[in-house]
C-alpha cells in the first residue's frame, strides 16, 4: 500500500515538475557547465595535492565528481522535506492533506521522494559525463556503493527531517540546516580530501555523516574497495543511522504536536 | 446511543505571540486568548446543522479541533464514535473537510489528477480510485472538464471541486467551513439545494456547515448553533429559537442580534432565490442531476 501511495506523489510531482518545462530542462542542461568546471580546475590543479588524493586513486576530477555529484543528497535532504511543508504551507494543500487518513509524517516523507529521484538521475548523469570526461570507473563495486548510497539516504533524509521540524515550528529560521549547509562543503571533503584540513578542524570532519558517504562512495566506486574494506564507512554510517533515524521520528511528532497545540501546522 | 459528533466542554487556547520587548523583559509570562470555551454540542446522524457566528467567534477553530488539525486544550470530543485525541486516525478516515479555499489544490494538475491524488491519500488506488472519482465528478458534473487543469476552471467549479474531494472517502460526517463564501448567489443556491438534497437526504450524511449566511442557514439546517467570542449562546432549531423571541414574525437575524448584541451583516444570501433566477439563465444550461453552480 505504501509503494502506490508513494507512486502517486512521485506522478504528482513528475506531472508538476514537467508542467514547468524550461526550468526542467534548464536544470539538466546546468548540470554540464558545472562537470565542465571541474574538468578544467582539475586540468589545472594537475598532479599539486597528489599526496592527499592519493588514497581515492590520486585524480583530482574523479574526486571531486564523487564530491559534487554524492552531496547533492545531502542538500536534497536538507532542503525537500522543509520545502515540501513550505510549499505545501503556502499553496494551500497542506491542510487538505492533513485531515485525510495518511500521517503527517508520511505526507512529508513521501512529498520529498520525487527531489531523491532527480537527484539520483542527476548523479547518473554526472557519472555517465565524468566517465565520457576519462574517469575510470571500470573496477567500481556496484554493490558496496549501493550500501553506501542506501545508508547516505537514509543518514540526510534524517538530518532533513529533523530540520523539516524546525521548520515546522518556526517556520523560518532553522538552525540544522544552517549548519549542514554551512560547514559541510568544507569539513565534509566535498571539493578536497579532509587530510588539507589542520588535524584539529578535522575532528568535526569526523562528526558528519557526509564525511564518511563520500570517503566510502569514492573507495567503492573509484578502487573498487570490498564490502570488507569498506567497513568503517558503513560501520560509521550505521552509528549515524541508529541515532539519526528515531531522532528525527521523534523531533517530526513533538513539532506536529506542537503545531496543532499551537495552532500552526498550516501557517507560514 | 452515542451521537455522530457529541463535545464535552470542548474549549481552545492559544498562546499570544509576544514581541521582542515581552520576549526579553517577560520571558516566562504567558499571555492567552480563548478562541473556544467549553463547548458542549451533541449532534445525530443524518443531522445538518449549522454554526453561526460572526468574524472571530471561534466557528473555524471548532471546526478544525473536530477534524483533529489542532488539538483541544481541555475537554473532549467525539467523531463518528472515535476521541479526536486518541483516535485522530479514525476520525480523519470518517470525515470529509470542505473549504472554500481554492488554493487547496494543485492548479497545474487537471481535476481528475487532483482527486485521483487525494483519492490516494484515502487508501484508494488504481482501479478503485479510478472508479470512485469518475462517480464524483458525474455527481458533480464535471466529467467533461475533468482532464482540464485545475487552473482554468471557474470558481464554482473550485468550489465543486472542493465537495469532490471531501466526499473520497465517503465520509460519514462531512465539515463544511463556508462552502458558498466564494460563489454567485445563483451557484450558491444550487450548492445549498444539491447539500440538502444530495448529500443530507439521499446519502445520509451528518453535515456540520459553518456559514455567515444567515438566509443559508435558514433555508439548509435542521439545527443551529450561535457562537460569539468562543461560547455557545444558544443553540436549538430555527423555528424554536424564533418562538422564544416571543415577538411578532421574528427573522433569524433578530435571534442573532437577541444573543450576540451584533448585527450581523450579510450581502446577497438573504435572498438566494431572487439571486438564482437571475443568474442561472446566465450559465451553461442551467441544473442537471449533477450540480450546476
Amino acid at each position: 500500500m505504501i509503494c502506490k501511495k508513494a507512486f502517486s506523489f512521485i506522478r504528482r510531482d513528475l506531472v508538476l515538475a514537467t508542467s514547468y518545462k524550461f526550468e526542467f530542462f534548464l536544470r539538466l542542461f546546468f548540470i554540464f557547465f558545472s562537470i565542465l568546471t571541474f574538468y578544467f580546475v582539475a586540468k589545472l590543479v594537475g598532479g599539486v595535492g597528489m599526496a592527499h588524493l592519493e588514497p581515492y586513486g590520486g585524480d583530482y576530477f574523479s574526486f571531486v565528481l564523487i564530491g559534487i555529484a554524492f552531496s547533492g543528497y545531502l542538500m536534497t535532504a536538507l532542503r525537500s522535506f522543509s520545502e515540501s511543508i513550505r510549499g505545501e504551507q503556502m499553496m494551500g494543500t497542506l491542510e487538505a492533506m492533513l485531515v485525510t487518513p495518511t500521517s503527517a509524517s508520511a505526507i512529508i516523507t513521501l512529498s520529498s521522494l520525487w527531489n531523491f529521484i532527480f537527484t539520483s538521475f542527476r548523479v547518473l548523469m554526472y557519472l555517465l559525463i565524468g566517465i565520457l570526461l576519462g574517469v575510470d570507473m571500470s573496477n567500481a563495486n556496484i554493490i558496496g556503493a549501493m550500501a553506501i548510497l542506501i545508508l547516505t539516504i537514509i543518514c540526510f533524509g534524517s538530518i532533513g527531517i529533523i530540520s523539516a521540524s524546525f521548520i515546522m515550528t518556526l517556520k523560518k529560521g532553522d538552525p540544522i540546516n544552517m549548519f549542514f549547509m554551512g560547514t559541510s562543503e568544507l569539513f565534509g571533503g566535498v571539493l578536497f580530501p579532509i587530510t588539507v584540513l589542520p588535524e584539529w578542524l578535522q575532528t568535526i570532519s569526523h562528526i558528519l555523516p557526509i564525511t564518511y558517504s563520500l570517503s566510502g562512495m569514492r573507495h567503492a566506486l573509484l578502487q573498487g574497495y570490498s564490502l570488507h574494506a569498506l567497513a568503517p564507512e558503513i560501520i560509521a554510517l550505521l552509528v549515524f543511522s541508529v541515532v539519526l533515524v528515531p531522532s528525527s521520528l521523534l523531533a517530526f511528532r513533538y513539532a506536529v504536536n506542537k503545531a496543532k497545540v499551537d495552532g500552526s501546522l498550516v501557517q507560514y | 446511543m452515542r451521537c455522530t459528533i457529541e463535545t464535552h466542554e470542548l474549549t481552545k487556547k492559544f498562546a499570544l505571540q509576544k514581541g521582542f520587548t515581552d520576549f526579553f523583559l517577560h520571558p516566562l509570562a504567558k499571555d492567552e486568548i480563548t478562541a473556544v470555551e467549553e463547548v458542549n454540542i451533541k449532534i445525530e446522524k443524518g443531522e445538518l446543522f449549522g454554526i453561526l457566528g460572526p468574524n472571530g467567534a471561534g466557528k473555524t477553530t471548532l471546526i478544525k479541533m473536530l477534524c483533529t488539525l489542532i488539538s483541544p486544550t481541555e475537554g473532549t470530543a467525539y467523531v463518528n464514535g472515535y476521541d479526536i485525541a486518541k483516535d485522530s486516525g479514525k476520525v480523519r478516515e470518517s470525515i470529509g473537510f470542505i473549504t472554500a479555499d481554492e488554493r487547496s489544490f494543485y492548479w497545474r494538475l487537471t481535476g481528475r489528477q487532483n482527486l485521483k491524488f487525494f483519492a490516494s491519500l484515502h487508501n484508494f488506488y488504481s482501479y478503485d480510485a479510478e472508479k470512485r472519482v469518475d462517480e464524483l465528478l458525474s455527481l458533480i458534473g464535471l466529467e467533461n472538464r475533468a482532464d482540464d487543469r485545475f487552473l482554468s476552471y471557474s470558481a464554482g467549479m473550485k468550489q465543486r471541486m472542493a465537495i469532490a474531494r471531501g466526499l473520497l472517502n465517503d465520509p460519514a460526517v462531512v465539515f463544511m467551513d463556508e462552502p458558498t463564501k466564494a460563489l454567485d448567489p445563483g451557484a450558491a443556491q444550487n450548492l445549498r439545494e444539491f447539500i440538502r438534497e444530495r448529500i443530507v437526504k439521499e446519502q445520509r450524511k451528518t453535515v456540520f456547515l459553518s456559514t455567515h449566511h444567515l438566509g443559508e442557514a435558514e433555508q439548509l439546517c435542521d439545527r443551529i448553533v450561535i457562537i460569539d467570542q468562543g461560547k455557545i449562546k444558544v443553540i436549538g432549531t430555527i423555528g424554536e429559537l424564533k418562538s422564544d423571541l416571543h415577538k411578532p414574525n421574528p427573522t433569524l437575524g433578530d435571534v442573532f442580534v437577541h444573543h450576540t448584541g451584533k448585527e450581523f451583516k450579510e450581502e446577497m444570501a438573504e435572498h438566494p432565490q431572487s439571486g438564482r433566477r437571475r443568474m442561472v439563465h446566465g450559465m451553461h444550461g442551467g441544473r442537471m442531476r449533477g450540480m450546476r453552480f
